[in-house]
């Protein structure tokens, strides 16, 4: 129940089950038990789910306090809905094997790319270091 | 955290691994909310319930065997899932299989049923959101030890703040509360071993509130009281959260042991928190969308309900959100000021310095600007037809800015005083001159004069040149006559004074106002000299003659300032009536 219709407010969203994503890229899924007026976010039962290509595993990580200026979106699940046949669940050392592999993979490709700007005399400004100027 | 995943397999068997279970967790779903039942329905749950408890607790403890989530299953209703009910077996491993503690998991602990026995007091307790478990029936010491050691083991493992666990026994009741989280209200009929940590969460924010929660039929989790006395919700919007409110009260929903880690205070705080971020004193330019659309459903309503009950005073649409600000007025807007009134001035505005404010300069400054305007249109060469309307607009326009500038209240001497203290004014009334008539420029000329002292002294920013040119044009026209009479101004002195005009001495510091004597003079000598008959009245010439000697003698005396222009037969004036000395002693200070 929206305590006031025409506009957004996470009250309704407490004791639901939700999905949320972190500006670092981390996939919780959890109860959502407190917010406050920063949309800081309290989790409960949280489980940190690792997604790789059509596999994923999920790293339960108990109760989450989220800063709410990291949250990227934020969803309410649908329980009642049936979860994805694409998806295969796989355990928890599998996917991080499997996460550490796609990283890897990540690095080199990068890597590769980096030396092949710098033969030309290029060079692109990671993301990460953008804000020290 | 691999605890907990022990359980989990265990129990895969039976049921599948959290999170999937979706079957199971939809039961949780809905808000969690403790509701009112119908009473029939609970009726039927309290018979349910009973033969459940006969059959189980009626009989030894251990007795029946099995899987714990079993009874659940026999009772018809689905397990409320979390993963911490499997592990109450695997958690007391000093337990043979066949000993399991029936305890009955209950999910909303008390309301079925369960809460009504025992009167009032016992649901109070069993509406505690903390409470995870109750278990009833005769209380051994084997179903104590082993709830204590799940909640304790459990509750090590889930929670991360400091827990508490209190056993105690009340009667044929046993419950325990697990979690550092504060019972929204004190139990009156439990004794509890009070941590600190607990008498902390028990205060503050945190404290327990009083009455609204005693009564059973109070909806916890979906009730919430309006945002208080500081939001005013659109009287549409009030209705529509009564009606939601009464609408979501009846429907029964399942109970998450969790849930209510937010009491309705600090939900409602929240909310009231947004809507304080939401006032405005503008609500329809700022919250458009809100206004409109509640605007549009009463309207809507109205229309529906015209035709029932006639005209319904339709509710008056109140600002929702603004009330405290009725305490002061706000100056939004002082006059003739640039940009906006700062926030302190606002809550005290000062008294305005330099306040033309009747006269506001800026609107007169646009009329002006057309007059010209019409001037140099008039340089072209325009039909004579169109001529004549231009010089009829120019001259309204004009008349209409005279008027303005001359404030009603003061005596007829001193109506521009006020234009003419503000720089503002002096550079209207300078541009404004040449188109006035000979008349009101000789007045406003005169009006100069009279009040030198006062300018001179209140020109601050030495914006008082900026008339010269305007008057020197003026004083060009005027006939002797007037001259001398203007002149007077300059030479009059206080009755009680004895050297000479104040005046003077003043004008002899002030640019400005020696220019102007300077010009004035000029004019008289330039008068003399040439053939035009001068009409003079009478006394005119003696006065002339004294005015200069004075003049001359104060010139000669004082340090003069140099003057704006120095017009050139002022010492040919000179020459005529004073000695060779005086003029040598003028000659030196004027240069």
């Amino acid at each position: 129940m929206n305590y006031m219709p025409g506009t957004a407010s996470l009250i309704d969203d407490i004791d639901k089950k939700h999905l949320v994503l972190l500006r670092d890229g981390r996939t919780l899924i959890g109860f959502l038990r407190s917010i406050d007026q920063f949309a800081n976010l309290v989790f409960h039962q949280t489980v940190e789910r690792i997604h790789v290509g059509k596999k994923f595993g999920d790293i339960p990580r108990g109760i989450f306090i989220v800063r709410g200026e990291n949250v990227v979106l934020l969803g309410e699940i649908d329980v009642d809905k049936l979860c994805d046949n694409v998806l295969q669940q796989v355990s928890i050392e599998e996917i991080l094997e499997e996460q550490r592999l796609q990283q890897q993979a990540k690095q080199k490709t990068e890597k590769a790319k980096v030396t092949a700007l710098k033969d030309r005399g290029l060079s692109i400004p990671k993301a990460d270091n953008l804000d020290e100027y | 955290m691999t605890d907990s995943e022990q359980p989990e397999t265990e129990t895969a068997v039976s049921q599948p691994q959290w999170p999937e279970n979706g079957g199971q967790w939809s039961d949780e779903e809905g808000g969690a909310g403790m509701d009112e039942c119908g009473l029939a329905e609970m009726a039927e749950e309290d018979e349910e319930i009973d033969i459940y408890n006969n059959e189980t607790f009626g009989m030894e403890v251990g007795d029946t065997e099995g899987d714990p989530t079993n009874p659940l299953f026999k009772f018809g209703e689905k397990p409320p899932a979390p993963p911490a009910l499997p592990s109450l077996s695997p958690s007391s491993p000093s337990f043979s299989p066949r000993a399991r503690p029936q305890l009955r998991v209950q999910g909303p602990p008390g309301r079925r049923g369960r809460g009504q026995r025992g009167g009032q007091a016992m649901a109070q307790m069993f509406e505690d959101p903390a409470v995870v478990r109750t278990v009833e029936g005769r209380p051994s010491l084997q179903v104590i030890t082993t709830l204590a050691r799940s909640v304790v083991s459990k509750a090590c493992r889930e929670m991360l703040f400091s827990s508490y666990v209190g056993v105690s026994c009340n009667g044929d009741v046993l419950f325990t509360q697990v979690g550092g989280l504060p019972s929204p209200r004190p139990c009156p009929s439990t004794p509890q071993p009070l941590t600190p940590k607990m008498m902390q969460l028990r205060f503050g924010a945190n404290s327990p509130r009083p009455s609204p929660f005693y009564s059973p039929s109070s909806n916890r989790v979906q009730r919430f009281r309006f945002p208080g006395p500081v939001t005013q919700l659109h009287p549409q919007h009030r209705r529509l959260l009564s009606q939601r409110q009464q609408r979501s009260q009846r429907k029964p929903d399942s109970w998450d042991p969790y849930c209510n880690l937010m009491s309705a205070k600090e939900k409602e705080w929240i909310i009231r928190l947004q809507m304080i971020q939401l006032q405005s004193e503008n609500p329809h330019l700022d919250d458009y969308y809100y206004q409109e659309y509640y605007r549009r459903m009463e309207a809507k309503l109205a229309e529906e309900e015209l035709g029932m009950r006639g005209k319904r005073e339709p509710p008056k649409l109140t600002t929702p959100y603004v009330t405290k600000m009725d305490s002061y007025t706000p100056v939004v807007h002082i006059e003739g000021s640039l940009g906006q009134v700062a926030v302190s001035t606002c809550f005290s505005p000062r008294r305005a310095i330099n306040a033309v404010a009747a006269h506001c300069p800026h609107e007169l400054f646009m009329v002006l600007l057309e007059v010209e305007e019409g001037q140099r249109m008039k340089a072209q060469v325009l039909g004579e037809g169109e001529e004549k309307g231009l010089m009829e607009k120019t001259e309204i326009k004009v008349e209409y800015i005279y008027s303005q500038l001359q404030h009603p209240d003061l005596e007829a001497e001193e109506e521009f005083l006020p234009c003419l203290l503000v720089s503002k004014g002096k550079q209207l009334l300078a541009r404004l001159l040449p188109f006035l008539s000979h008349d009101a420029a000789l007045k406003v000329l005169s009006m100069v004069t009279s009040h030198l002292p006062v300018l001179m002294s209140r020109d601050a920013d030495e914006s008082l040149p900026v008339l010269y040119p305007s008057l020197r044009i003026v004083i060009g026209g005027m006939t002797f006559s007037q001259l001398i009479g203007v002149l007077k101004d300059f030479t009059t002195s206080l009755p009680d004074s004895s050297d000479g005009s104040v005046c003077l001495s003043l004008v002899c510091q002030s640019k400005f106002g020696l220019s102007l004597l300077y010009a004035l003079l000029s004019q008289g000598e330039r008068l003399l000299s040439s053939d035009v008959p001068l009409e003079p009245s009478i006394g005119d010439f003696e006065t002339w003659t004294d005015t200069v000697f004075l003049v001359a003698s104060q010139l000669s005396q004082s340090a003069l300032v140099e003057p704006l222009l120095l017009p050139s037969n002022l010492l040919t004036l000179f020459c005529r009536y004073l000695d060779k000395r005086t003029i040598h002693q003028l000659k030196s200070n004027m240069e």
